[in-house]
């Protein structure tokens, strides 16, 4: 029993955690040592026994997105930035990915009609090399 | 998301910080009591957990400060108190407040003599 509540307790902290990134780290430190430090005073003050008391406490507090909005917002713009980094990163390995999709699409269409303008090439070459031989003679 | 919502956070920004200050304002009080007294509110707060930040901020903006103290029946406790420019920041809101209140009763028309 006890295991499984400090299972819930670190998975929750964690979850919080991971939404600070982008926070200064010390707001970010004291943030997860204040609610863990609200969590264990619930449960020594209040005798909690069972996971589902301890859940309760979790619920109370909020889901960790509305924790980690809220520490965003009171730190100020800063937070912000690199979320918008995260997402250009993201929009530029999406856009890397469409242009080798369509360099790729390009191959495989030169791949396939290679067969038909690959000879031109060569009937303008032959041309041009008996086309010395007539000045020669002349 | 919903405007209800959105209503609820706009009107929040700005007075839950001087809820949290007049909290303190007679006794210093643990970050448990502060939270579960504001989560009780629907109104004020979205969740018990969404304080602590802002307990965060008021402390390094000077209004609050903070110890932790030994507790008799669990882990240590960190208290709240107010400084002396915090409860110059509360008094400052309170006559705001009233005036601010009072001329958006007169143009909303939600003033008792409306």
């Amino acid at each position: 029993m006890k295991t499984n509540q400090t299972d819930v307790v670190a998975a929750y902290l964690h979850e919080v955690d991971q939404r600070l990134a982008g926070l200064p780290v010390l707001q970010r430190r004291e943030l997860l040592a204040d609610l863990a430090a609200h969590i264990a005073a619930e449960r020594a003050e209040r005798n909690l026994a069972s996971e589902g008391e301890v859940i309760e406490v979790l619920e109370r507090l909020g889901s960790p997105e509305a924790i980690a909005a809220a520490a965003h917002e009171e730190a100020g713009t800063r937070p912000e930035r690199p979320r918008k980094q995260v997402n250009w990163t993201v929009v530029a390995i999406a856009a890397g990915a469409l242009v080798v999709l369509f360099v790729l699409c390009g191959f495989m269409f030169f791949a396939q009609s290679s067969s038909g303008p690959a000879p031109a090439p060569m009937s303008t070459e032959a041309p041009a090399e008996p086309a010395p031989e007539p000045t020669v003679t002349g | 998301m919903a405007e209800g919502s959105s209503l609820a956070t706009g009107l929040r920004r700005g007075t839950l910080e001087f809820c949290v200050l007049a909290m303190v304002e007679t006794e210093d009080r643990y970050g448990n009591e502060i939270v579960r007294r504001l989560g009780d509110e629907p109104n004020l707060a979205a969740g018990e957990g969404t304080i602590y930040p802002l307990l965060s901020r008021l402390r390094r903006s000077g209004w609050l400060e903070s110890k932790w103290v030994e507790s008799p029946t669990g882990p240590p406790r960190r208290y709240y108190g107010l400084t002396v420019t915090g409860r110059a920041a509360l008094e400052h809101f309170r006559s705001e407040w009233v005036s601010f209140r009072q001329t958006v009763d007169r143009l909303v028309g939600t003033g008792e003599a409306a």
